[in-house]
């Protein structure tokens, strides 16, 4: 489970993806959210799971994007089963599950790609109250944090002679109390401990604090991002205008 | 062996006997607490074999381990999760299936160890630091493991409680226990005169016994391991005439009352 979820945890990369400005990877990702609700068909999501892994392949993050899918197939499933026993169409049920890999995919790629600095500069592009960014932002940059201690805490327990994957589901359910107690108490005295620090190190002394970064976009990082709204536009308006409506 | 290549562990051959202390000493990411978890079995070797008591770690799962090698890690609020004390105690010996009557004599024995008695139904979570510890180390020796293992036990002691640390371990070793200790606190476990494994990058650079292996400069140097402040004085002592000690360890047994 560590190893599936390790796959929407942003790592340092030097791939031409990587050192995009990150509006433009929000841009891209927003784009591929967007396309994944149009599609009306499987052959359509087909074809725009494609264009994500191409992406995925760009920023070498193939591997970690694979993880990603692999984590978000259960919950699939899940999706699938439901759609199936309610609506009893085949087709339908597949588009409805492979839609939800398909979202999960295309906003990890802005996740894995964007650093928690570069997502904090974006926020701010949107002049979003600069609590709200930096709630946003120290939660992503703890998500890491917070595996590393869930790894810690099980390595513990399990030399205390418990056996988490022992009984049967509601006994393993039981089992993870003695994981997620320490799990929750360390994260509220950590945030404690964060507030205190940040305090006292002149946190919301200044309404405009000085900014260390200014984003401005290359050639490149403009022709990446037309691409992409061209992209966008013609996919939309193929699947409406060019090939007849499978599903819906 | 990480996902990104990098051996944590590498050319790492050890046998420790039973009744032997050992410390495990070296710079931070120098592999000591990824060495120990191979040992739980936490950690399966990459390649080699690690084997506690004639049992492959391979084939042997952590609980199973467990009952024979007790771990104290780093930090104690990574496993007290208890209502209270008590609780927590008895949490390993109800895992392992002991008797009541046995676990509420082991819990005695513990808290009354480690000076915790007074704090047997309030939450572990309201300690202080250093009480915590104590706490996680009382909860390893409470089901009595064969190893035991401390993963820097000094941190947030007093001088008062390292003294009662040190005579549990002497302790644990007179009554046959194989402990073993990672630490950075030279001067905790000098006095103590372990045998000393020295390791950096993931490779033991030296083994042996304490007295030999504190006074060797360029390895100790080589590893960022600080040399016990004593040995260092008498380093600086011995190049004079006529120094009153041959080594630091009769002068520390002199100071002690313990000299023949």
């Amino acid at each position: 489970m560590m190893w599936l979820s390790g796959g929407f945890i942003f790592r340092r990369g030097t791939s031409v993806y990587h050192r995009l400005d990150p509006r433009v990877k929000l841009l891209n990702s927003v784009l591929m959210f967007a396309t994944t609700l149009l599609v009306r068909s499987l052959y359509e999501l087909a074809g725009v799971l494609a264009f994500m892994i191409a992406v995925a392949a760009v920023a070498k993050v193939l591997r970690r994007v694979s993880r990603t899918m692999l984590f978000t197939a259960g919950f699939s499933v899940f999706i699938f089963v439901v759609n199936f026993i309610f609506q009893r169409n085949l087709e339908t049920s597949l588009l409805y599950a492979a839609r939800f890999v398909a979202i999960v995919v295309s906003t990890s790629l802005f996740f894995i790609t964007a650093s928690p600095d570069e997502l904090e500069q974006v926020m701010k592009t949107f002049r979003l109250p600069r609590d709200v960014v930096f709630a946003f932002v120290t939660a992503v940059r703890f998500i890491p944090v917070m595996f590393l201690d869930t790894i810690q805490i099980m390595d513990a327990q399990k030399s205390r002679g418990l056996e988490l994957e022992k009984g049967n589901a509601l006994k393993r359910v039981r089992n993870m109390i003695p994981v997620l107690i320490p799990l929750v108490v360390n994260s509220v005295v950590r945030s404690g401990e964060l507030a205190e620090a940040m305090e006292s190190r002149a946190y919301g002394a200044s309404q405009k604090p000085t900014s260390l970064v200014e984003y401005k976009a290359r050639t490149a990082d403009r022709a990446v991002a037309a691409a992409a709204v061209i992209l966008f536009a013609l996919a939309a308006y193929s699947f409406y205008f060019v090939f007849p409506a499978r599903i819906l | 062996m990480h996902e990104n290549g990098v051996r944590a562990l590498d050319g790492v051959s050890l046998k420790i006997g039973s009744a032997e202390t050992v410390a495990i000493v070296g710079e931070n990411g120098a592999g000591k607490t990824t060495l120990v978890k191979h040992v739980t079995g936490l950690l399966k070797p990459a390649a080699g074999d690690v084997v506690v008591d004639g049992q492959n770690t391979r084939t042997t799962s952590t609980a199973q381990l467990s009952r024979k090698v007790g771990v104290a890690f780093q930090n104690p609020d990574h496993q007290l999760f208890s209502e209270n004390v008590e609780q927590e105690m008895s949490f390993a010996l109800r895992n392992f299936g002991f008797a009541p009557e046995l676990v509420e004599q082991r819990v005695r024995w513990g808290l009354e160890l480690f000076g915790l008695e007074e704090y047997r139904k309030s939450s572990p979570l309201v300690l202080s630091g250093g009480e915590k510890k104590r706490l996680t180390l009382a909860c390893i020796l409470a089901w009595d493991p064969e190893v035991v293992i401390l993963d820097e036990p000094t941190v947030g002691q007093d001088s008062i409680q390292k003294e009662k640390l040190a005579g549990t371990i002497r302790m644990l070793t007179s009554s046959g226990k194989t402990v073993v200790v990672v630490s950075h606190d030279i001067e905790f476990l000098w006095p103590m005169q372990p045998r000393v494994v020295v390791m950096k990058a993931g490779r033991v650079l030296g083994d042996g016994p304490a007295a030999g292996l504190m006074q060797d400069r360029a390895l100790l140097d080589s590893a960022r391991v600080a040399q016990p402040q004593l040995v260092e004085f008498f380093e600086h002592l011995g190049a004079r005439p006529g120094a009153p000690f041959a080594d630091p360890l009769e002068a520390r047994r002199w100071a002690e009352g313990t000299s023949k």
